[in-house]
């Protein structure tokens, strides 16, 4: 089943002498339950991508679909509620609320929609991720490994249709960054989460079932491993 | 979001509202201090009313009988129908009517008049009070300005207030734009965020509103004690102010100052919500020049501290408008008022006070009064404690001045051609001016004839023949020369209005000595030429002339060295023996100048109060930027210091902000109120020399040191939270970026 597609997606920045192509003609298709990663060099457009199929950004061109949603046609507000609900984002440096505890940072997409959290599946996401005995601690009081678990469970909290990984262990020591891998291995696995994972480390890129590699904001390899 | 980030963030972040909390007070105080004078002034003008015309609504006049007043007072919306014996005549009753409720006057009263058979046109409206309840009538076409006054300066002071305060909110809400950013990407919509930041502002402001607004309430009760205790009713037609609150009064205060503040909330907070999640969360806080930029001064003073405290300067000049734009309009109001009252103070002591100094003692004005009904001339000249008494009126009339009558000195100064067409006319015979008369009882002028040399008669005037040359506009110090010959022996008179009518009355002397009266002549209209007569004259020509003024005036001269606690006395002897007969108001040069001191005292009180007000607002910002920005600028010092700046170095750029903070609204102040001083001593013709020797420098450098200081101590405090800096810590610390 499909969950995500690009058609011909072009972001372009800037304009006459200072214009800059970031991603050209992209098309893209991802199936439900697919672990993804993007591959490319600094400046080869993964994160534009990232950026517009998280509908924290908008294409120049082209049509981005998400479960059946067309990203390019919702305003400001209903991108909002779409984020919240149907994507799940997970950043290189955790950008958690410095002031908010983890448990309050994990639940805050539910808080948004003012709903009460699932009991059950709260404990299984924190327990997963290893968080159960740091739930009461802030941001600043974990370290770099925790906070980007933190930063996964909230993502993943809203049961998202795609789990958004940008750099995730870009910040991390090697034996932090191989837990977060298998976390989010674990999650796809699991939680038949779909994953896009946006990575310079190959790697990193190599856990995951398809690697896309892009360079000079075009795919130019699509590679399935399994 | 409220529950979730918001509280905690207030209760875990208690000094970063400080400066929101600070501004929400100072607008909370100051337009509750409006609200609540506005209120005072306009239950003043009520009793004002209430006492000088009544307080009746409407008024009808007819005969009634018995019957018809009993219907009257049983009419559905009267609260009462008094006659009024006052007013009532032989054949007509006037009878005053209060209503119940004040907006049904205009459409019931004519309803009443019909019932009482009274044609409309016998029916009067107290305009003046029911436009004080916002009932206006058709015919009342009065420009009552009290609540457009009101409406107008009230909008003013909001608007301002939004100015000044509203980047007060956003400081505390752009130091989370990274925050928001976050929110943002996991899915808060735009009007999420900014309800967010609406409940923040409310929940912090909700104290400093109920705390500003009851202060306001007292300072406006204080400010019409003051008012009480500076101005008393000594003033004519003043009565002693009340003080009084209303609760509707509070209510409205409320609104607009809730309204206020959340304007200036809801700027900021829609600006922040429209930011993409992209724009906000790679905002890192930290303060950015968006162009290169010099600081070549500061660079050439103090080094590399110099260039980079000019280039943070330059970085916080956004988030430091409030301030700049406070401390300078403070310092500016405050310099250039104080410049200005000492200059006034000088203007008015040589010009009123010095100037008339043995001119009078006491003035005493007789309403509606003629000189030649006045009887009472020997009684108030033989009062003990009188020295002298001249009872004196002003009549309007003209005199034709022909060509041939101009003095020389006139002549060669071009005549009359500097003069305006609205106070001289050419006629065929020559110019038409102005001949004020003063009418003066007869001792008094046969006194000031004896004074002159002229032959002291009661069938004559004396002309004062001096004109102003009017191509020096110094009037501080004016040169005069004679305005006409002195060769005829009668002066011919016109009534104003009638200049074809003639009469002739003898001259007894041209002169250029004024009697001893508390007027001033030729100030507006250089040409006039002035005729002091005898009051027996005047009843023999005002038939023909007419033109007197309404008034009647009495001055009064004391024994030398009269105290005020005498003048008091004599003034109240005066309107004891006066006051039965004459409607009067009377003034005493030393409670008037007591009283002028108190004012301009008051009004600096005010306008002072309303700077250092200003200079509150410019250093709680400084307070809230420089606490506020202690995160961001770690992070900045942070990294000077991984490049080798010595703490001792940033404690130096520190000290340097500080300065140049402290030090630019004196130095914006300076030239503009040197402008502007000058521009004042050439309009008033004061000396310079004489100005500096009276200059206001204590008060001037004294704010100035302490804005200086709190700017200082705000640098201080900062320093103190810096300068543990770990430089390892904050540049691995990402939960700032």
């Amino acid at each position: 089943m499909e969950i995500l597609r690009c058609e011909g997606v072009s972001k372009v920045y800037g304009s006459g002498n200072n214009q800059v192509t970031a991603l050209k003609d992209i098309d893209l298709t991802v199936s439900k339950g697919e672990f993804v990663a993007i591959i490319g060099a600094s400046g080869s457009g993964k994160s534009t991508l990232l950026h517009i199929l998280g509908s924290v950004d908008k294409p120049t061109k082209g049509k981005v679909l998400i479960d059946g949603t067309d990203l390019s046609t919702l305003n400001q507000t209903q991108a909002a509620i779409f984020r919240r609900r149907k994507v799940g984002l997970v950043y290189q440096f955790y950008n958690l609320i410095p002031t908010l505890t983890v448990e309050k940072n994990i639940l805050m997409p539910l808080a948004l929609d003012r709903k009460k959290p699932e009991k059950e599946y709260f404990e299984k996401v924190v327990g997963s991720l290893g968080l159960s005995d740091r739930l009461e601690a802030l941001p600043s009081q974990l370290s770099g490994g925790q906070q980007q678990r933190a930063a996964i469970a909230r993502s993943l909290i809203y049961r998202p249709a795609l789990l958004l990984a940008d750099e995730p262990t870009g910040n991390l020591d090697q034996k932090n960054s191989c837990e977060i891998i298998d976390m989010l291995k674990l999650s796809n696995h699991n939680l038949e989460q779909t994953i896009l994972m946006i990575t310079h480390n190959e790697k990193t890129a190599l856990e995951a079932e398809r690697v896309i590699t892009i360079q000079d904001g075009q795919i130019i390899r699509d590679e399935r491993r399994r | 979001m409220w529950k979730h980030y918001a509280r905690d963030f207030i209760k875990n972040n208690r000094s970063s509202g400080f400066s929101v909390r600070l501004s929400a007070f100072i607008s909370a105080l100051l337009l509750s201090l409006l609200c609540g004078l506005f209120y005072n002034d306009w239950k003043y003008e009520v009793e004002r009313i209430e006492i000088e015309e009544g307080g009746w609504h409407s008024r009808i006049t007819g005969e009634f009988d018995r019957d018809t007043l009993e219907s009257i007072k049983n009419f559905a919306t009267v609260k009462e129908a008094v006659i009024n014996q006052k007013e009532s005549t032989d054949t007509e009753t006037v009878v005053d009517l209060y209503f119940d409720r004040i907006n049904t006057v205009i459409p019931d009263t004519p309803r009443i008049a019909l019932l009482a058979g009274v044609s409309p046109d016998k029916i009067t409206y107290n305009y003046p009070l029911l436009a004080m309840y916002l009932v206006r009538h058709q015919e009342d076409t009065a420009p009552r300005l009290l609540f457009p006054l009101f409406i107008l300066i009230t909008g003013l002071a909001s608007f301002s207030l939004i100015i000044i305060i509203h980047n007060a909110f956003a400081l505390s809400m752009n130091a989370r734009i990274h925050q928001f950013g976050i929110f943002s990407s996991i899915g808060a919509t735009p009007r999420q965020i900014r309800t967010c930041l609406l409940q923040e502002a409310a929940a912090l402001c909700a104290l400093p509103i109920l705390t500003g607004n009851l202060l306001g309430i007292g300072g406006s009760m204080g400010a019409m004690h003051l008012s009480n205790v500076l101005l008393g009713s000594h003033i004519p037609g003043r009565h002693q102010a009340v003080p009084g609150y209303h609760p509707l009064v509070l209510l409205l205060t409320l609104l607009i100052t809730v309204a206020t503040i959340w304007i200036s909330a809801w700027l900021p907070a829609w600006k922040l919500s429209r930011l993409t999640p992209l724009e906000a969360i790679q905002n890192t806080g930290e303060l950015q020049l968006k162009r290169r930029k010099n600081s070549p001064i500061l660079a050439l003073l103090w080094g590399a501290e110099g260039e980079l405290a000019g280039n943070a300067l330059k970085a916080q000049r956004k988030a430091l408008r409030t301030a700049s734009l406070s401390l300078v309009l403070s310092f500016l109001a405050f310099t250039i008022m104080q410049c200005f009252f000492t200059l006034s103070g000088i203007s008015t002591r040589e010009t009123y006070f010095e100037k008339y100094q043995d001119s009078w003692d006491i003035l005493v004005t007789l309403k509606d009064t003629d000189v030649d009904a006045f009887q009472e001339t020997g009684t108030v000249q033989g009062l003990p404690g009188v020295e002298d008494a001249v009872v004196y009126q002003r009549a309007s009339a003209k005199t034709i001045v022909e060509e041939a009558r101009i003095s020389e000195a006139l002549e060669t100064l071009g005549g009359f051609s500097h003069a305006s067409g609205k106070f001289v006319t050419k006629t065929e015979k020559g110019w038409l001016v102005n001949a004020p008369l003063i009418i003066m009882d007869d001792t008094s002028f046969l006194n000031y004839c004896q004074q002159i040399g002229a032959s002291p008669r009661l069938d004559g005037a004396v002309v004062i023949n001096q004109i102003r040359d009017v191509t020096n506009p110094d009037f501080r110090h004016p040169v005069f020369m004679p305005y006409i010959r002195e060769e005829n022996a009668v002066s011919v008179l016109r009534p104003a209005g009638k200049e074809e009518a003639e009469v002739e009355i003898p001259v007894l002397s041209y002169t250029d000595q004024v009697p001893t009266l508390r007027e001033e002549y030729a100030t507006l209209d250089y040409y006039e030429l002035v005729h002091f007569i005898p009051v027996s004259l005047w009843r023999e020509i005002k038939g023909e002339l007419d033109g007197a003024k309404e008034d009647t005036c009495i001055r009064l001269l004391g024994k030398e060295g009269v105290t005020l606690e005498e003048l008091n006395a004599l003034q109240s002897q005066i309107t004891r023996l006066l006051g039965q007969t004459y409607a009067l108001e009377s003034e005493n040069r030393i409670l008037e100048y007591e009283i002028n001191d108190k004012q301009i005292q008051g009004l600096k009180a005010i306008f002072g109060g309303f700077c250092v007000l200003l200079a509150i607002i410019g250093t709680g910002n400084v307070f809230s930027n420089t606490l506020g920005f202690v995160y961001q600028r770690k992070r900045e010092f942070a990294r000077y210091m991984s490049v080798g700046l010595t703490p001792g170095q940033i404690r130096k750029m520190f000290c340097i902000e500080a300065l140049v903070i402290g030090l630019r609204p004196l130095l914006i102040t300076l030239p503009l109120a040197v402008l502007a001083v000058g521009y004042m001593l050439k309009l008033s013709y004061v000396a310079a020399g004489e100005f500096l020797a009276e200059a206001p420098l204590l008060p001037i450098l004294l704010l100035f040191l302490a804005v200086w200081g709190f700017v200082a101590l705000a640098y201080a405090i900062s320093w103190r939270t810096m300068r543990g800096i770990h430089l390892a810590e904050v540049l691995r610390n990402d939960t700032m970026m």
